[in-house]
């Protein structure tokens, strides 16, 4: 049986261990799974500030499609390869949307075409039913989430994860609290008209977040991601299987 | 011509793959020399190297550390090249985000100047786990170091990253 000492130290190096004797350390101690919560947070955060910003692609920032000259200068090499280089970005970005892919924001994206009057509800929803479509999600909103216009329970992957719609500033953002699922990594997307990035959880799975909006650059998205995520308050704590 | 077809679909899938990479290998990049135009320079040159070795590479699934190898090994022959010039920490986070000002983002702006006052032994390993993804063993792959290392290294980066961004340790471990 691992102690607090072992289990702080353990979870400091990897937060996401799915070990299972942390696991029944966590379940017996209240203080390590109050430091596990404070920790997931961190850790949210810690990823966020990670995720630095990029500016807008340039267009030689890929391969080139034939081997430079020998002798050229580095440079040289790079001017003289960005119109073939500005080819080949185009048509790997017309493979790349129209290729198969089935990537978590894929399914997100791909699930908001199943319910376009979510974006267009004005809200806010009965308490009775934001509490139906949270369901065993284990999570409620703050009152500073904003006013939540759309609230349904929807099947997704195979589970039954709330579909939320909240107001803010910058227009309906819609909010998919994905328990249930494993991201390793945040990821920001681009698609078919919706900007949003999937957020990890550590314990929580991960939540979507997306707007129609595409005035906003990804730093604006992400920054809502962090409002909706901070607005959000567990009321169970973290599993390790995330 | 069926040469030719066979190519341009080589070439699209790897060009598909650089083009998905390559943010998370300039942000990693970034963290590792603190200078954006050195980051862009050492992943430009990182993927004209993957590209003259693209044979090599035989599973996709296999890309990401095979691209972090290539972009330690470039960064470290920057290194080697020149001495990289001392950077104003302010600065660079300040650039990073042209809409900070909110909270929240004032928040992640304390944290990224927080990381990047750590140590690079530490940065670098929580970087790789928390940015791209990896597991404690591909990072100790990575970076020729046992498991256990690297494990002491995680918890002392997020010990010090705490303590730096002004978390409550009381509860954290000693050493």
């Amino acid at each position: 049986m691992i102690d607090c000492n072992h289990y702080r130290r353990a979870l400091l190096s990897e937060p996401r261990t799915a070990d299972p004797e942390m696991l029944a350390h966590r379940e017996i101690c209240a203080e390590c799974a109050a430091f596990t919560e404070r920790l997931g947070r961190f850790e949210t955060r810690l990823a966020s500030a990670l995720r630095l910003s990029l500016p807008a692609k340039p267009a030689a920032n890929v391969v080139p499609l034939r081997n430079a000259a020998a002798g050229r200068s580095h440079r040289g090499r790079w001017f003289a390869l960005a119109a073939s280089v500005l080819v080949a970005s185009v048509a790997a970005a017309v493979l790349w949307l129209a290729g198969p892919r089935s990537s978590l924001a894929d399914a997100v994206v791909a699930h908001m075409a199943g319910e376009p009057q979510a974006w267009s509800s004005q809200g806010p929803v009965p308490a009775e039913r934001l509490s139906e479509a949270i369901g065993d999600a284990k999570m409620r909103l703050r009152p500073d989430a904003g006013v939540v216009s759309y609230a349904a329970s929807c099947e997704f992957r195979g589970f039954h994860v709330p579909h939320l719609v909240v107001q803010d500033a910058s227009g309906p953002v819609t909010v998919m609290v994905l328990v249930h699922e494993t991201a390793r990594s945040p990821m920001d997307f681009d698609e078919q008209g919706y900007r949003g990035s999937i957020v990890p959880v550590p314990g929580h799975g991960a939540i979507a977040v997306l707007t129609r909006n595409r005035t906003l650059n990804g730093a604006e998205v992400d920054r809502i991601a962090a409002r909706v995520l901070g607005a959000i308050q567990w009321t169970n704590a973290p599993s390790a299987s995330h | 011509m069926r040469a030719q077809v066979g190519e341009n679909q080589k070439r699209a899938r790897f060009q598909a793959l650089c083009e998905s990479l390559r943010p998370d290998l300039l942000r990693f990049a970034l963290w590792l020399s603190r200078d954006r135009t050195v980051a862009e320079d050492v992943v430009q040159e990182t993927l004209l190297r993957a590209w003259k070795a693209q044979d090599a590479l035989q599973d996709d699934k296999a890309a990401k550390p095979w691209f972090l190898t290539i972009i330690r090994r470039e960064y470290a022959r920057t290194f080697e090249r020149k001495r990289l010039p001392t950077v104003d920490l302010d600065d660079l986070v300040a650039s990073e985000e042209p809409s900070l000002g909110a909270a929240d983002q004032q928040d992640l702006e304390e944290m990224r100047l927080a990381i990047f006052k750590l140590p690079d032994e530490y940065r670098e390993p929580l970087v790789l786990q928390v940015l791209m993804g990896c597991t404690t063993a591909e990072i100790a792959e990575q970076l020729n170091l046992s498991t256990p290392a690297v494990l002491t290294r995680l918890f002392r980066a997020r010990r010090q990253l705490r303590g730096l961004c002004g978390e409550d340790t009381t509860l954290d471990p000693e050493e």
